[in-house]
């Protein structure tokens, strides 16, 4: 592990008018961990996700990426720094087979391949990696709903990040289709990538996260080991509600 | 995959015969018909790589050896579907490939036009140097206001580059004395003013033929390469292709003065042939129109598709106008609309879509591009 961690933040900020979207959040990931994103609707997740990201400016705080501050640069420039992120509501190009989707981000994000006809055979690469070998020639309309989420994942992964933000690579899946994404997620980590994973599914953060983070209302409520933030009271209240402890305790009877 | 030297045709052996990929994974019949326009295989069969460039020096060797065959005024009218066909090839870029419709197009016509008039009567400039020149006047024009045009999308986008024209038009309206105003301005073209002779139907049917089969070649160029690929991603989803490390800035702005390029060659051209220009007809919004119709109805974002409009759209045009001299706008309006409800897509994406699919109805089709 490195001084530098990956993704540091200070003072992060972001309002629209008089809403505070995102409020002064600080926090830091240290290289190769996991670290999961939770909080009820309307948190600043996303908000989150695209300040650091780029494709909202933030109106106060640093976004140090590998110590050097990116708040307010281009989402290309991001890009290039080595951090690249899904979508929450998948963005496939649709005009484009899935391996040319994959291809834009290998022209584009990765360094050192610029013809066409290369980047398409390592867009191969990539979707072997995330199970859809078969699929290249496909049309991303015509896929499942896990089939486009891992599409996401893919076009994240062509541009051979550093630093992956996933934005709810999970929502919509069933309890079959959680477990491979989940097995991908920690096969990656095991590579040493960091990864921000923003996510509803409970069990997954519990599976994944080294530290969990959990935003409430814009701000940092609380953060640490997953076990501990979870089952802190002010978090239950805020943000799992009665149906999580509820389903908990049924559980257990 | 197999590098694509070494790779065989294999589209005998697909059961549905259509253009399949060869490669390690061979899709099904029903999954490449989902397949979208535009979609190519990454190992294409060397000879249809070069099957486009092949069949632009065919049809430009087959419109030299035409030329002897027209009449004069034959000459003129074939000239003008060649202007026609490099205007739609220049709106293409912006607007069929990058998905950015601008509305204002003929900007970049009337400062091409207007560069060279001026050049040619003031400065003194000879033709040659002023086409040049124009094109990449207009080219930078393009930059310039893409910079700050190109932050808006959709509607607004048309509708800020339409005051673009409307205002340069005003503004070159309002300069008399180097634009001669609306009352116009001449190139010089006989005695010792002329800096370079006047070219004639043949000189203007082989210019217009030649920017023709340069736009032609760019759109070819656009629709293979890097760049054009980074315009289509950003066309479909510009946040993802900013997310994937394309300077989408960069490309919108580079494909705007491209498209500025071809645009003003064109109408630098125009000047030179028409003598005399004045601001109503070089910043006329009906040229604009025209573009937009003839990539829209031919198919936007393909080669193809802006050819075949401005051809199909020129004959008409000028068939209707032969023989229904009264009605022929109104006929020509309503074809245009029969042609864009029954083929929104255009032609050539509804042709490719339905070689894929099988599905040729129209009413299908309607269907399933209604809003």
């Amino acid at each position: 592990m490195t001084a530098t961690p990956v993704l540091e933040t200070r003072g992060l900020g972001r309002r629209f008018g008089g809403l505070k979207a995102v409020d002064d959040v600080s926090f830091s990931v240290p290289e190769g961990q996991v670290l999961g994103v939770i909080g009820p609707n309307g948190a600043g997740k996303s908000t989150f996700i695209n300040l650091v990201t780029g494709h909202i400016r933030p109106t106060s705080g640093q976004v140090l990426i590998e110590g050097r501050d990116l708040a307010g640069a281009k989402p290309w420039s991001i890009a290039h720094a080595g951090v690249s992120r899904t979508f929450q509501i998948v963005k496939p190009f649709r005009g484009m087979s899935v391996r040319e989707n994959v291809a834009v981000g290998i022209l584009y994000g990765r360094k050192g391949t610029s013809r066409m006809s290369q980047a398409l055979e390592q867009a191969d690469e990539v979707l072997a990696e995330v199970g859809m070998s078969k699929l290249g020639d496909r049309a991303p309309g015509g896929l499942s709903v896990a089939d486009a989420r891992r599409l996401e994942f893919a076009k994240a992964l062509a541009l051979r990040p550093r630093l992956l933000l996933l934005d709810e690579v999970m929502a919509g899946l069933r309890h079959s289709e959680i477990e491979p994404s989940l097995e991908l997620i920690k096969s990656l980590r095991e590579r040493g990538l960091t990864i921000i994973v923003v996510e509803h599914v409970m069990k997954a953060i519990l599976a994944i996260s080294d530290q969990v983070l959990v935003l409430h209302q814009g701000k940092v409520l609380t953060s640490g080991e997953p076990r501990t933030v979870l089952s802190d009271p002010r978090v239950i209240e805020a943000y799992l509600g009665q149906r999580y402890v509820q389903r908990r305790e049924g559980g257990r009877s | 995959m197999t590098p694509e030297t070494e790779t065989e045709p294999t589209g005998s052996d697909q059961p549905n015969g259509t253009e399949q990929p060869s490669g390690t994974d061979q899709p099904t019949g029903v999954e490449a018909a989902e397949l979208g326009a535009g979609v190519r295989s990454s190992a294409e069969p060397v000879w249809r790589r070069w099957l486009p460039f092949g069949l632009l020096l065919l049809g430009v060797l087959v419109m030299l050896g035409a030329q002897s065959q027209l009449y004069s005024g034959q000459e003129r009218t074939v000239a003008a579907i060649f202007m026609f066909v490099a205007l739609a090839q220049g709106w293409n870029i912006i607007g069929g490939f990058t998905g950015y419709a601008s509305f204002g197009q003929v900007v970049f016509f009337g400062v091409g036009g207007y560069f060279t008039a001026v050049a040619m009567s003031h400065w003194g400039f000879n033709f040659w140097v002023s086409l040049v020149v124009s094109g990449l006047v207009a080219a930078a024009f393009g930059a310039l206001i893409g910079l700050p045009l190109l932050r808006l999308r959709g509607h607004y986008f048309a509708i800020a580059t339409l005051g673009v024209a409307e205002g340069m038009r005003e503004v070159v309206t309002n300069v008399p004395g180097l634009t001669g105003g609306g009352a116009g301005i001449s190139v010089p073209t006989v005695g010792k003013d002329a800096t370079t002779a006047y070219l004639g139907n043949d000189g203007f049917y082989l210019l217009f033929l030649a920017l023709a089969a340069l736009s032609v070649l760019v759109a070819i160029l656009v629709a293979r390469n890097k760049f054009g690929f980074a315009l289509r991603a950003i066309n479909q989803d510009e946040d993802a292709a900013a997310a994937m490390g394309i300077n989408t800035t960069r490309a919108k702005v580079s494909a705007f003065a491209l498209s500025g390029l071809v645009t003003g060659l064109v109408g630098s051209t125009y000047a030179f042939q028409q003598v005399t220009i004045f601001p109503q007809r070089l910043f006329d919004v009906d040229i604009t129109v025209l573009m937009v119709v003839m990539v829209v109805i031919g198919g936007s974002g393909t080669v193809l598709g802006p050819l075949l409009g401005a051809v199909a759209l020129q004959f008409l045009s000028e068939y209707l106008r032969r023989n229904f001299t009264e009605v022929h706008t109104f006929i020509l309006g309503a074809i245009i609309i029969a042609a864009v409800v029954l083929l929104p897509q255009g032609a050539v994406n509804y042709v490719r879509e339905a070689r894929q699919s099988g599905e040729w109805s129209l009413l299908a089709n309607v269907r399933r591009y209604r809003l």
